[in-house]
């Protein structure tokens, strides 16, 4: 193997955002080709960022949604336009 | 003003078909349609809302930053050129109220360093991965994960959740959070990186501790 785990590991962040030179993707791909542990850690890497997208993913309480609106009509209605021109 | 932004047909009597886009809306919105500008914050307050309340661990602290946040986007839509989406821009406002508020604060919490993962001397891998990924895109998330990874998340030193939530949940560019957060690019990756470190670690527990 061309790399290490370790290596490989701290190479994720440009690897998954398709932004690793050449060379180094080269290197990461033959290690992850011969390291079963590596290329189980790239799939659980990239999809902690899914699993965490749906689970941090909320919505606006209703009663702050409409402060917010009431806040903004308050605001707003004190305002010129915003298009002066 | 509108206040209930559903469209409606002509005589009222039915919602309308036809959604408008950003653009649209920003259009009328920059000519003082405040209705227009209602629908957009409407369509945006939810991802703005999550991610304020995320950094700022406090659903009350984040619906006062998206208030001033979207204030701030009327205020300023003379100058809003679109040269990005009108989302994106709110985004970034947002973003940046947050962390002024986070800087107020001024209070160091005790955080643990974020959980990595083991190497034998060799460099390689000792660390065994459960099998949870195949399901990622398609499972429905129980209470208990999303308490996990809740959890997981409110433990990551706050300038390495900030950059997670910036970057793996609203998708900004390392340029924009370097320009937020004063941060350099190397700089916000390797945060970036060592936050998904641990919430990887923190998934993989969780289900390797699950009873079956």
């Amino acid at each position: 193997m061309a790399a290490n785990c370790k290596q490989c590991i701290d190479l994720l962040v440009d690897y998954v955002d398709g932004v690793l030179d050449t060379d180094l993707r080269a290197k990461l791909d033959g290690h992850l080709h011969d390291c079963g542990a590596c290329e189980e850690f790239l799939e659980s890497y990239r999809a902690t960022t899914t699993l965490c997208k749906k689970a941090l993913a909320r919505e606006m309480p209703e009663s702050l949604a409409n402060k917010l609106h009431s806040f903004l009509h308050e605001k707003v209605g004190d305002d010129p336009k915003p298009d002066k021109g | 003003m509108r206040l209930d932004p559903t469209h409606q047909s002509d005589d009222g009597s039915r919602p309308a078909m036809v959604t408008e886009g950003d653009d649209t809306l920003l259009l009328r919105a920059q000519k003082g349609d405040m209705g227009a500008f209602e629908q957009l914050v409407t369509r945006h307050q939810n991802r703005v809302f999550a991610m304020a309340a995320r950094m700022l661990r406090s659903d009350d602290d984040a619906a006062e930053v998206v208030q001033e946040a979207f204030l701030a986007a009327y205020r300023h839509l003379p100058e809003f050129r679109g040269e990005s989406a009108f989302g994106s821009w709110v985004y970034r406002i947002t973003a940046n109220f947050a962390l002024m508020r986070l800087r107020k604060r001024k209070v160091t919490a005790v955080v643990e360093e974020p959980e990595e993962p083991q190497f034998n001397e060799r460099g390689s891998l000792v660390d065994q991965v459960a099998d949870w990924t195949p399901d990622a895109e398609t499972q429905t998330l129980d209470a208990e994960l999303r308490g996990a990874i809740d959890t997981a998340t409110a433990a990551l030193p706050e300038d390495y959740r900030q950059v997670f939530l910036l970057r793996d949940l609203e998708g900004m560019s390392y340029e924009e959070i370097a320009a937020v957060t004063q941060e350099s690019v190397p700089a916000i990756k390797s945060r970036l990186h060592r936050a998904r470190l641990a919430l990887r670690a923190a998934i993989d527990r969780f289900y390797a501790e699950r009873p079956s």
